[in-house]
């Protein structure tokens, strides 16, 4: 009996390496069907010059950087070159340019299949591995997370959350692999890229700028002035959305806005989670005078009316070199943090404040733990589980949030991609046959930020099995716009 | 209703709770009685089914929990386990009414005293104005609330934890009920006053001639309180007598251990008798005696047959243990065949 | 560190007039709360004192002082020539080693995400003890020692008893091998059969180790069971302390023989002489000016004068009293100040009530009803501190004047806090005890 008890998690696995050896295999295939990828990110962010510069220029480490730029231009799986989508229609002969000669909607089809394909065997292989390490290499056979993940397990709704919120990172993560043509070329720079087609008045292969294409297909509602969605235009360019006002993809659009909302959600709820969840504890570890001064400060934040504050300030930074840091995503970020916190921190004093009541905070202290592991063990594993409840909820908040700011005209400067632009663009025209420009990002926003609550309604669930459902204010609260 | 039937009579009570994995029998084949104007004292520790018993009774068994159809509860002749959610509030608040461990859970905290006695003495009694508030006055004078014209208009933080369950027990009271069942009502209180609470129920049960049923794990309490005392133990009643009878002459080896884990009871030596393991969870009908795999006499009979509640002794029909060991006047084969055939007696049934 | 050099039997914490009060530095309220109010008495090595008393006596403040888990407001707490009390940073930290916790709820002590292995090696942790591969072995030998086994090293609180989870709970507190360890509450929240294995457990480890407990309870007992000494604790008070079978058989504090006869005995045929205390202790707040147990003392002396009013009848009297206090003492709510300035009620229009339902059917001495016309007067003028001022000058004696003295009462150098120790008056073990 002793013996099971001594084992070291080396020792389990060197007793029992088969179903380690199959997950790792598994990671084996995806990796090297990404590799050139993974080569390119490590030749490009490394800086290989200066450590190079360091050592002598010697032949082996010359040759060592060869090798690794041939591998990073080596085809990855999920490349636009790989399975390209933008060609021409030559009567007679097909396609020409496209993935094996497949219609640009087809072509464009398989690769966003194959995205998330590959992405959902990713997450798969994450959660087969914790299944794997559980069952073989866990020195405990019970803990409390298995209860937890036990309950996720029967939520559909919960469920359905975190496959939509999945979805979603997917494609801001592969934005650039999904659009049926790119930022760059289509919607940032659109005069400095050319585009060939099949001009049927010529009779030949004619090149054009991207920028003079646009003009041709823009979706001003109807009268011929309209690319709607699964359709594509007169260069024969898929547009799986349709397009905007101005001629531009809208998909391109939506899943670079996508990026943009994700990092500005993820930027603002770290910033502010991990704020408010540093002064949940201290405060709720310490009470007293610190708990009532963060208490004040936070009251005094959420009086402020955040819509307008948020206003204000992004049109007063707007000029300064704050605003042009990711065209204006960082400061967005900041003020939403700025002003968000209390809403996250006011969540997740209670169950700090009340786990600093339990006896086993006592013991701790009675043996002389410091306090900041106190805090770190013995209290933030109780807090964290309603941290991600409430950041989920107001993630969806946050969306909506820059949304309407990019509604409005503020917040993330054009022309970076933003939902809320394109909602904004399409108002004009959504009694038209182009209703597509403000419906399409507008459900989308809604799916979104529905699927964060859910996720979020899952956690509490899980976490907390005795909470009553259905409350959303930080959603409500968060959403400001 | 006839005046022979006691004013409770539990018989084959089952309570059965559903959870993912099991089916827990809180309450297995209880039967017992209570007359007017007698205390049945109910002890066991936690886990043993005294409370869900309590609770069965109070038709307050609430889903994923159920009390089976063949159980048998009649208050004064009449059948509770039949009666209808809404039938059974009347007979809540009125014939049969309850005080808990923790009074704060009895008093609503936004509303006074005096609010909460009215609106109960409105509802069941049909009182109003003057007459309603000197009857509400009067019942916190009767248990023994001091200054009662002030305090009825207190809220219950306002009060102190002896007064809390004071007021309880006069909300209990306030509709003259006929059995009051007592949760472990003094449990958390003081000695001293528990003490008063113990006085004040002994004095009540005198003066308006109310049957109780007391459940407690304390066994100084039950002495003190109890004229029959019955002894739980994982969902079922292991030992039955009049509260003499079970402190001069216990019979379970359960209630011995009991009475022998009591600190107190042993001075001198410094090691404590003890119980060793802990309160099994009974899942479905008792195959076996519940006891056995804890019990310092069990033998192999123990483990194959449940055993049934038969007298110590023959003929001492008040007092009945089930346990393999008794009738103790009996040959060992005898006794166990004797179980074996009152067992059989009850399946067919 | 500290008492090495102590021999079996000598003193090894000294509490000197120690005293914990709640709430001074607090912005909001006035009147800190008194948990512990003055205290001194000394634990010997490898004794176990128990310390007895009611809810709210400050009797867990008092071991959590001991332990600096709380601020001690004054006095001091002295092991060898160190006062604990002044104790900071690694002194402190170096301190804490040797004098460890066990707590009350078994389901609260211990953190629900962790190991129970990890549960135990924490102090070893956080005091550096020796290798991790060292401390990992000591946890199994601490597991072993405290009746569970290795295997459970792995598994989470949620899958033990009540039990069992306090057992985790004394293998924490024993892993830095303490000398004193308070025991607060350690069996009140478990069935007696298990209570039984705990107490074994504890009075096992005491012998093997060589352990001096402060063992905290309300229930008289296990501390009678388990305890050399017993200290009776009321409104941050010690009433009494003593060896435990003489103050269990010969009480000499009237508030311990009032503690004791309250306890039920699991005995039907036992004739009880219980004394039943009336009312319930006052606020820790506002303790009383002399006595703190002189507001609900069935033995409280007299004024001489009224030495022969019936018992009965000074009941009423002392109830009387009682009932003034907590009127002065109750917060008016809003609606009832709006009702007094309206003229519509107020809660003095009930002071007749109280005097009918005390003395309507006992009849007064004419010395004894002037005293109270005269206070009920100043009732009904609205001046209830004249009132209770009045009452006191008439009927007051030196328990609610002054703070009783220690007096040794017994061989063993027990001590007890009454002024019926005082020779001018009856010893309250001998004089008549005044129940209903």
């Amino acid at each position: 009996m002793a013996t099971t008890v001594e084992t070291t998690f080396r020792e389990r696995l060197t007793r029992q390496p088969g179903p380690a050896t199959k997950w790792l295999g598994v990671l084996l295939v995806l990796v090297a069907l990404q590799f050139g990828a993974v080569m390119q990110t490590i030749m490009s962010t490394v800086p290989w010059g200066t450590i190079g510069g360091a050592l002598p220029a010697t032949a082996p480490w010359a040759a060592l950087a060869g090798v690794g730029d041939a591998l990073a231009d080596l085809p990855t799986l999920l490349a636009r070159d790989v399975i390209p989508n933008q060609g021409y229609q030559v009567p007679g002969e097909g396609w020409q340019g496209t993935f094996m000669g497949l219609s640009p909607a087809a072509a464009w089809g398989i690769r966003v299949s194959l995205v998330y394909l590959y992405s959902f065997g990713f997450v798969g292989w994450l959660g087969y591995g914790y299944l794997v390490f559980r069952r073989h290499y866990r020195a405990a056979d019970w803990t409390p997370y298995d209860d937890m993940l036990g309950r996720l397990d029967g939520h559909r709704w919960g469920q359905f959350g975190l496959v939509v919120v999945l979805m979603f990172i997917v494609m801001a993560l592969f934005a650039p692999t999904l659009g049926p043509t790119t930022v760059q070329s289509n919607i940032a720079e659109p005069f400095s890229h050319e585009l060939q087609y099949f001009d049927e008045n010529a009779g030949e292969v004619t090149t054009i700028l991207v920028g003079e294409a646009n003009l041709q297909s823009v979706s001003k509602g109807g009268g011929g002035r309209n690319v709607g969605p699964m359709q594509y235009d007169r260069y024969d360019r898929f547009h799986p959305f349709g397009t905007l006002p101005s001629g531009k993809d809208l998909f391109t659009f939506m899943v670079a806005g996508a990026r943009v909302s994700l990092f500005i959600g993820l930027l603002y709820i770290s910033l502010a989670a991990g704020l408010a969840v540093v002064l949940a504890l201290v405060t709720a570890y310490y009470k007293g005078l610190a708990d009532l001064t963060v208490v004040i400060a936070g009251d005094s934040v959420q009086a402020l009316p955040q819509l307008l504050v948020l206003i204000l300030l992004s049109f007063v930074l707007s000029d300064t070199w704050i605003a042009g840091i990711y065209n204006g995503g960082l400061l967005l970020a900041l003020i939403f943090a700025i002003t968000g916190w209390p809403y996250l921190w006011r969540a997740v004093r209670g169950p700090a404040l009340q786990v600093s009541n339990e006896e086993w905070i006592d013991a701790a202290k009675s043996f002389g733990q410091r306090p900041v592991t106190t805090m770190r063990k013995h209290m933030l594993p109780y807090v964290v589980g309603y941290l991600l409840i409430y950041a989920s909820l107001s993630l969806g908040g946050a969306i909506i949030g820059v949304a309407g700011l990019s509604f409005l005209g503020l917040g993330v400067n054009p022309p970076t991609p933003e939902w809320g632009r394109a909602v904004s663009a399409g108002q004009p025209y959504v009694a038209t046959a182009s209703w597509h420009i403000s419906l399409i990002p507008g459900i989308m926003v809604v799916i979104i930020v529905t699927a964060f609550n859910a996720l979020g309604d899952g956690i509490r669930d899980a976490v907390d099995p005795q909470s009553e459902a259905g409350s959303n204010e930080v959603a409500a609260g968060g959403g400001g716009a | 209703m006839s005046a022979e039937a006691p004013l409770l009579a539990v018989e084959n009570l089952r309570t059965e709770f559903y959870t993912d994995k099991e089916t827990v029998r809180a309450v297995d084949d209880v039967n017992f009685r209570i007359e007017r104007g007698e205390t049945l004292g109910i002890v066991g520790e936690s886990g043993s089914g005294k409370s869900v018993t309590a609770r069965s009774i109070m038709g307050l068994v609430e889903s994923p929990g159920n009390v089976l159809p063949e159980s048998s509860i009649r208050l004064d002749g009449e059948e509770l386990t039949e009666k209808s959610e809404s039938e059974y509030r009347g007979i809540r608040g009125s014939e049969v009414t309850m005080v808990f461990q923790d009074p704060l859970t009895s008093l609503n905290p936004v509303y006074t005293v005096g609010n909460q006695l009215k609106e109960t003495l409105r509802l069941h009694r049909d009182l109003d104005g003057q007459t309603l508030t000197d009857t509400a006055i009067g019942l916190l004078e009767d248990v023994g609330i001091p200054d009662a014209a002030r305090r009825i208009s207190e809220y219950p933080h306002e009060f102190s934890g002896g007064m809390q369950q004071r007021a309880v027990i006069a909300l209990a009271l306030a509709c003259d009920p006929e059995l009051l069942i007592c949760d472990e009502p003094t449990t958390a209180l003081d000695v001293t006053i528990q003490a008063q609470i113990l006085e004040l129920l002994a004095e009540i049960q005198v003066e308006r001639d109310i049957g109780i049923m007391f459940i407690t794990h304390d066994m100084g309490v039950i002495a003190e309180v109890a004229d029959r005392v019955a002894v739980m133990y994982a969902g079922e009643i292991v030992e039955s007598a009049p509260v003499r009878s079970l402190y001069s002459d216990p019979a379970h080896p359960y209630t011995n251990g009991l009475l022998d884990s009591i600190p107190g009871n042993q001075p001198g030596g410094r090691e404590l008798t003890t119980i060793e393991g802990e309160v099994p969870i009974p899942n479905g009908a008792a195959t076996h005696c519940r006891f056995a795999p804890r019990c310092p006499k069990a033998f192999e009979e123990c483990y194959e047959l449940a055993p049934e509640p038969l007298p110590t002794t023959a003929g001492k029909d008040d007092h009945t243990a089930a346990c393999l060991l008794f009738p103790e006047d009996m040959k060992r084969e005898d006794a166990v065949d004797e179980h074996r055939a009152a067992n059989t007696e009850g399946t067919d049934e | 560190m500290f008492g090495d050099d102590v021999d079996e039997g000598d003193v090894l914490v000294s509490l000197c007039d120690l005293k914990t009060y709640y709430g001074e530095d607090s912005l909001l309220s006035d009147d800190p709360v008194k948990a512990v109010d003055g205290v001194s008495f000394d634990i010997h090595k490898g004794e176990t004192l128990g310390l007895v008393g009611e809810s709210g006596c400050g009797k867990t403040t008092l071991g959590r002082t001991l332990i600096q888990l709380e601020d001690a407001t004054a006095g001091e707490v002295r092991i060898g020539d160190t006062d604990v009390t002044t104790l900071t940073g690694d002194d402190l930290q170096r301190w804490r080693r040797n004098s460890q916790m066990v707590f009350q709820d078994p389901e609260s002590s211990l953190n629900d995400r962790m190991t129970v292995g990890a549960i135990i090696r924490e102090p070893l942790d956080v005091h550096d003890w020796k290798t991790p591969r060292e401390r990992r072995a000591r946890v199994r030998e601490l597991l072993d020692t405290v009746g569970l086994s290795e295997e459970h090293y792995y598994r989470y609180p949620h899958q033990f008893s009540g039990g069992q989870r306090q057992r985790v709970g004394i293998a924490r507190a024993l892993a830095l091998e303490p000398e004193f360890v308070v025991l607060d509450e350690p069996v009140s929240a478990l069935d007696v059969s298990v209570q039984a294995q705990i107490l074994n457990l504890l009075n096992r480890l005491q012998d093997e180790f060589g352990l001096t407990y402060l063992f905290i309870a309300h229930d008289l007992s296990v501390v009678r069971h388990i305890c050399d000494r017993v200290a009776v604790m009321y409104l941050g008070n010690v009433m009494e302390l003593g060896p435990t079978e003489r103050l269990f058989q010969q009480p000499q504090n009237p508030y311990t023989h009032a503690l004791l006869s309250a306890i039920p005995e699991p005995d039907p045929t036992a004739d009880s002489d219980r004394i039943t205390l009336t009312g319930s202790p006052p606020s820790p707040r506002d303790p009383p000016a002399g006595c703190p147990f002189a507001t609900r003392c069935p033995m409280k002396i007299r004024p001489p004068e009224y030495d022969s009013v019936d018992t009965e009848v000074w009941a009423r009297v002392e109830m009387l009293r009682e009932v003034l206090r907590e009127r002065s003492n109750a917060d008016r709510s809003l609606t009832e100040r709006a009702r007094e300035i309206l003229g519509l009620s107020s809660r003095f229009s009930s002071a007749d009530e109280v005097h009918d339902e005390l003395f309507a059917d006992v009849t007064l001495p004419a010395a004894v009803e002037d005293h109270i016309e005269e206070a009920m007067d100043h009732v009904r003028n609205d001046n209830e501190t004249r009132a209770r001022a009045q009452l006191r000058e008439a009927f007051g004696s030196v328990c609610d004047e002054e703070r009783p003295k220690s007096h040794v009462v017994d061989d063993e150098s027990g001590t007890s806090r009454c002024h019926r120790h005082r020779d001018e008056h009856d010893e309250p073990s001998r004089s008549q005890v005044v129940s209903e």
